[in-house]
């Protein structure tokens, strides 16, 4: 466990040399949330309510400095596998003593760990300009920091699996595109699921999506322990499905790997 | 006028070129035009949510952000399907790849930017109009001002993609600020303008040119304003004329990559 350990940290090493890159991100962190606080504004006031979905505008807009920061935050996972598997980079890696998909999550994941704390950060200071510190307390944190990572696993493992359909499609942009939309729409991203459709909510807090990006925020800011306790639960079973569909189909695709030399 | 023609044959060679040079990846094609158009249904999703929780935001219903959407989806998309380079011009710049484009007998930008056309935008072209037909039903004079406001958002946005992209004659790696630039353009064009006041409007009318994509042409839709479309073309000009000066002010610090290139 300790390679991956380091693979990870020699990634959050590696984009440390970056750190403008990462930072040129946050403008646009900066452009959604001031977009948010706009709109939202407007519908507080043209509603005439103090709490939308259980949510003050200050809630509201902190809620989405956790969701934009893990969104924002994320590694070109399904990318690196495609690339893997296109370029035959794959066959090298099979040689190496190490579980490729383990050290592609170490990788990705050290990556993305550094992202969003750069994100989470400066949004944090974007939030506390336009709206002020929220009202927290530590246990909203730790349960926020508990949910966190298996939120980035959860994510990690459906990314791994679209990237490993290179071994069967032309591309796999269009898929990964295509997921990315559907955890911000139905993972709350954009507008928490309270202020869905009631018969929506129901099947949206069953789906993965919500547990990835809507859960950790609305406890970080709500502190809601029973919700907390359902996320922890919903986020381990559906690791262990996602583990598994993976060991599945990463045996019948290395089936497809051909090395020759070179 | 003979000048002008001429490029018109050259975009339309360029099209067809690129077309097929697409279609030799079909299902990557396909699949990137699909996926964009999902992409940009999931935004209208999120509106139509939205709009059924909230239905007026200052002024402005389900049917103006359907609007929006649909001009400025298929004004993107237009605007790189024909002129796909646009979107990869910093990285062009940098790499010191524009040596090959220099050596044709045709004024060097829009030869450039007519080498490639994106798949995916052909997605968003194809998004803009289908949306506005099936969602807003427009009689003849609507469809006919929205297909010309498309133009004017595509030449838009051809022209704020040129303008970000010669950053890079002068910083260097400027793919970075390019994208980010072009993606706030983009976001701030795709909410209801009325939400945006005081300084920030003028900054959307000025550096990033959001209200030209968004306000404008969703007013003059809405109230058949001929001035309003004409302030959107005005504007798009004025941002085309902007990118190109800067780009050819910006050529003469290009330095060469000495590549070697083949281009097919």
């Amino acid at each position: 466990m300790n390679k991956y350990f380091y693979i990870a940290l020699t990634s959050i090493r590696s984009k440390l040399a970056y750190l403008g890159e990462i930072g040129s991100k946050t403008i646009f962190l900066f452009v959604i949330l001031y977009i948010f606080l706009c709109l939202w504004k407007v519908t507080y006031t043209e509603t005439n309510q103090s709490s939308l979905g259980g949510l003050t505008l200050k809630q509201m807009l902190w809620y989405l400095v956790v969701t934009e920061s893990m969104i924002l935050s994320l590694a070109p996972i399904a990318t690196v596998v495609d690339q893997d598997v296109r370029t035959g980079s794959l066959a090298m890696q099979l040689v190496r003593p190490l579980s490729y998909p383990l050290s592609v999550f170490a990788n990705t994941t050290g990556e993305r760990c550094l992202a969003f704390a750069i994100n989470f950060v400066v949004g944090s200071l974007i939030a506390c300009l336009f709206v002020g510190l929220p009202e927290l307390q530590l246990q909203n944190i730790v349960m926020f920091l508990l949910l966190l990572p298996l939120s980035f696993a959860l994510d990690f493992s459906i990314y791994f699996l679209i990237g490993l359909s290179a071994f069967w499609l032309e591309d796999t942009t269009g898929i990964t595109l295509i997921y990315s939309r559907l955890t911000m729409i139905l993972g709350g991203m954009l507008i928490p699921l309270e202020l869905f459709p009631d018969s929506w909510q129901q099947i949206l807090r069953v789906l993965p999506f919500s547990a990835i990006v809507y859960g950790p925020a609305r406890t970080f800011v709500t502190g809601d322990v029973p919700l907390f306790l359902y996320l922890i639960g919903q986020q381990l079973a559906a690791i262990i499905v996602f583990a598994l569909l993976i060991n599945l189909v990463y045996t019948f695709a290395l089936k497809r790997v051909f090395s020759h030399g070179g | 006028m003979s000048g002008l023609s001429s490029y018109l044959r050259l975009a339309i060679a360029y099209t067809k070129i690129n077309f097929k040079s697409l279609l030799a990846y079909r299902g990557a094609f396909v699949s990137q035009m699909v996926a964009m158009f999902i992409n940009d249904s999931v935004w209208i999703a999120f509106w139509c949510l939205f709009f059924t929780r909230f239905p007026v935001v200052k002024g402005w219903g389900v049917n103006d952000v359907i609007t929006l959407w649909s001009i400025a989806a298929s004004g993107f998309g237009v605007a790189h399907v024909f002129m796909g380079n646009a979107l990869t011009l910093p990285g062009i710049i940098m790499r010191g790849e524009l040596d090959s484009w220099l050596l044709y007998p045709r004024a060097v930008l829009p030869h450039l930017l007519l080498g490639r056309s994106s798949a995916s935008a052909w997605g968003d072209a194809l998004f803009g109009v289908v949306v506005y037909v099936l969602f807003v039903k427009p009689d003849l004079p609507h469809l006919l001002l929205f297909l010309l406001l498309v133009l004017s958002v595509a030449i838009l946005f051809v022209g704020f993609s040129v303008f970000t992209g010669s950053l890079a004659f002068f910083l260097g790696s400027a793919d970075s600020i390019a994208v980010q630039l072009r993606f706030a353009l983009i976001t701030f064009s795709t909410y209801p303008s009325p939400i945006f006041q005081g300084f920030v409007k003028v900054l959307l009318f000025t550096l990033i040119p959001a209200m030209f994509v968004s306000h404008l042409p969703v007013s003059a839709l809405r109230n058949m304003s001929f001035l309003d479309a004409s302030y959107s073309f005005a504007g798009a000009f004025a941002v085309l004329a902007m990118g190109v000066a800067v780009f050819y002010f910006g050529l003469r610090r290009y330095e060469s990559g000495n590549l070697m290139e083949m281009r097919g």
